[in-house]
């Protein structure tokens, strides 16, 4: 019983590890598509959440598992578990005063635009 | 034309760095034995079988830093601290125009989602830092890095909430700079710990001196109550992240000075 739940939860891991490397992938092929800067903010999102903050839990989730590394695997499985929770704090809060800031300041403007309601002028 | 010398330029300039480290890696490359000033390092950084000659410290680096090669150290960070003091010469006539308003939480800064997460980070940010300069003699880090990610916190708060913020709490560049000065005062006494000792007790010591070395007995404890120290190695490490937390909020203060008519962020 122990060890199917172990196998799951190192499956878990595994699928969590393979999602964030599926999910850097997709966010770097809409860096480079998307248009304009706030579209662009989009997958750099999608990188710091899905791409950073999923494979560092499944890190954890992995490390438990694994016999292997002795008394460490709990030192790594904390350390990667505590880097995901700051990293899912700060991405977001990052990006949001990096989107506020560019707006404000009038820096990029919104291209090609379909609805600035913030600004009218920036749009187009 | 031009691309082409571009180009030409580009490809040379990679060529001959390849060429370079072709040549550098069957020249230069060390080889797999240890050499003998290496072997010196390891052998006595730490070693209970040693003890005359030993630093009792894992970490070989901060034990090199602050105890084989202590005054070179002690030298930097004077160096460090004349430049902070030459940086606030350079900006002295600048302090007047920082705004003397108070600090409203409405109007100035960036918006409440960063300023809450910078609230929630502030002291996992100070742990860290405590982290990496007292545990500077067991693992990596040291002094100057733990200093130096603390001096992140003030940095992070100028952005977030504005300089207003930092001088309502009283963090002013004149209580940074008496704090920089107990922290380099703390070094200055650290590294003649060990000569007052022996000045007080009759015995001989050196200035600089960490354990007790052949014709020199006096020494300070490797660990308090089995909690390793490393004799003077925790106490440089300490004042020093203290003296550089300070020197470089000093830097940040003086750099993003809020201007004439700044209001903070907005």
């Amino acid at each position: 019983m122990l060890d199917l739940f172990i196998l799951i939860i190192r499956y878990i891991g595994l699928a969590l590890i393979t999602l964030g490397g599926f999910a850097s992938v997709i966010a770097a092929i809409g860096f480079y598509r998307f248009k304009n800067f706030y579209l662009r903010l989009h997958p750099l999102t999608i990188n710091t959440i899905w791409g950073c903050v999923f494979p560092l839990t499944g890190i954890s989730l992995l490390t438990i598992t694994l016999e292997e590394l002795g008394a460490y695997k709990w030192f790594m499985a904390g350390a990667s578990f505590i880097t995901a929770l700051i990293v899912l704090m700060l991405a977001p809060a990052g990006s949001h005063a990096i989107a506020r800031g560019v707006h404000k300041s009038r820096t990029a403007r919104v291209k090609p635009c379909i609805a600035d309601l913030l600004d009218k002028d920036l749009c187009g | 034309m031009r691309r082409i010398t571009e180009l030409a330029v580009i490809l040379s300039l990679v060529l001959g760095v390849s060429v370079l480290l072709v040549l550098a890696a069957s020249i230069l490359l060390p080889g797999i034995e240890v050499r003998q000033l290496a072997f010196f390092y390891l052998y006595t950084t730490i070693n209970p079988w040693f003890q005359n000659y030993t630093v009792n410290s894992p970490e070989a680096v901060t034990a090199i830093v602050w105890d084989y090669r202590g005054l070179d150290t002690l030298f930097e960070t004077s160096v460090f601290y004349l430049a902070l003091i030459a940086g606030l010469a350079l900006a002295r006539g600048l302090f007047s125009e920082t705004p003397q308003g108070s600090f409203n939480e409405k109007t100035h800064g960036l918006t409440t989602i960063v300023k809450t997460v910078t609230r929630v980070t502030a002291p996992m940010i100070i742990a860290v830092g405590a982290s990496i300069g007292l545990h500077g003699h067991l693992t990596p880090g040291g002094g100057f890095q733990g200093g130096a990610t603390i001096a992140v916190i003030p940095l992070v708060f100028i952005v977030v909430y504005s300089t207003l913020f930092l001088i309502a709490r009283g963090v002013t560049s004149n209580k940074m700079l008496v704090l920089r000065s107990i922290g380099l005062l703390g070094i200055g006494f650290t590294s003649i710990a060990a000569f007052l000792i022996g000045l007080a007790i009759g015995r001989f010591a050196y200035v600089f001196q960490n354990m007790p070395k052949p014709g020199a007995v006096v020494g300070l404890p490797a660990d308090i109550n089995g909690a390793l120290i490393s004799g003077t190695l925790w106490f440089f490490n300490l004042f020093e992240m203290i003296a550089v937390a300070a020197g470089f909020t000093i830097a940040f203060i003086i750099l993003l000075l809020a201007g004439r008519g700044g209001s903070g962020g907005r």
